[in-house]
């Protein structure tokens, strides 16, 4: 009996520590983050960006110097305009629970975001050497701002190598709706494409160069910190939205046998979506 | 494209009603240039353009100040009054914007 309940808990110990290392391993989500994606009226908008595990909170990546970091800001059918951001990152150290890693900050002036319409912010950060896979990995990720309520091109790709397009406005979504999406890798949709979902579980605290601390929910088992999907055979995307705030959808390895300093490099699109509460 | 479509349809009737009624809500925003002069746009949140809707601006009293149309970009410029003024975005009955100037930001 005792070794039996011996063996039990070796048994329990080992599925745990499977499953703490393939959160470390899967689900690496690059953070492009504001507070708020829906504004009424124009104004400066802060932006983290951050590698990290964002539903629990978990280890926190270097970040190195971003390849490109810019924002397209467009509305009803004006020509779209591209702003530069790379002058205002500014480097920083930003904590998870147990780690502290390089991060960036930026604070963009009240004058790049005064325009009523779409802004899409899009990183191109530097990619990340995965020791525990031996390859590197970058995350090209978008997030679409809209200021005013007067939409522009959210539905268009931006011609990146690899990227997730809407269908639905991802800044006007209800809690309880679904969102769509499509993958798209060199500008065409990517069949059945391998892709994780995560919820922004411990809110960013810009100032504090921190996550909060308090999550906003708990999974009941370590397969519903990252939800893993497939895109269907158009390589559209569609998830549900059951809680406030920002939802990470990351499609992976996008690239077509890319290398990156001798290793392989894992290409992948990341775009962020909030959900707003109905009873606000 | 269907945006840019359904512009197409939806400016020639905006020019010959009168009392146009738009399907969509009426949005329209100023800021300060910081050169003394003020920048309004305008649009729709179907993503329709606001070129040609009037914009006037109006002293405390009420009285036109400014009157122009939004341009091919949906903006209008003008001259910042010296006296307190509010923006009218007039898109028609139910689609009329109004600003306090007091609330212009560079």
């Amino acid at each position: 009996m005792a070794a039996t309940l011996r063996n039990r808990s070796r048994a329990s110990l080992a599925i745990a520590l499977i499953g703490l290392a393939s959160t470390a391993a899967d689900a690496h989500f690059q953070l492009l983050y504001t507070p708020e994606a829906a504004l009424n009226e124009a104004a400066a908008i802060p932006l983290a960006l951050v590698f990290s595990h964002p539903f629990d909170n978990g280890f926190t990546m270097n970040m190195g110097t971003p390849e490109a970091f810019y924002v397209v800001s467009q509305s009803g059918d004006t020509e779209p305009k591209t702003t530069d951001l790379m002058p205002y990152l500014e480097p920083i150290e930003w904590s998870g629970v147990d780690s502290q890693a390089a991060a960036f900050l930026a604070h963009p002036p009240r004058s790049v975001t005064r325009s009523l319409g779409d802004y899409t912010f899009v990183l191109r950060p530097a990619p990340y050497y995965e020791s525990q896979e031996d390859k590197y990995i970058q995350q090209i990720t978008k997030t679409v701002v809209n200021i005013g309520g007067l939409p522009g091109a959210w539905d268009e790709p931006l011609g990146l190598p690899v990227e997730i397009v809407p269908l639905d406005k991802p800044y006007t979504n209800w809690v309880g709706g679904v969102f769509r999406a499509v993958v798209l890798a060199n500008g065409k949709p990517v069949p059945h494409a391998e892709i994780e979902v995560e919820y922004l579980n411990h809110e960013p605290q810009i100032d504090a160069h921190r996550f909060d601390p308090e999550g906003k929910v708990t999974a009941p088992q370590d397969s519903f910190t990252t939800l893993s999907i497939r895109a269907d055979a158009q390589g559209q995307v569609m998830i549900g939205l059951p809680k406030a705030g920002w939802w990470g959808i990351c499609a992976l390895n996008l690239d077509d046998g890319l290398q990156h300093e001798g290793k392989e490099l894992s290409v992948d699109a990341v775009l962020w979506v909030k959900a707003a509460d109905m009873t606000q | 494209m269907n945006r840019r479509t359904l512009g197409w349809v939806l400016l020639p009737l905006a020019l010959t009603a009168a009392a146009t009624v738009y399907a969509h809500n009426a949005i329209c925003d100023c800021f300060d240039n910081g050169d003394e002069t003020i920048t309004c746009e305008g649009g729709f949140s179907d993503g329709g353009a606001a070129v040609g809707v009037a914009l006037r601006v109006f002293d405390q009293a009420g009285k036109v100040l400014i009157e122009g149309v939004m341009g091919e970009h949906s903006d209008f410029t003008f001259a910042k009054p010296k006296v307190d003024f509010r923006v009218e975005f007039d898109a028609g009955q139910g689609h009329v914007v109004t600003i306090d100037g007091r609330d212009i930001e560079e």
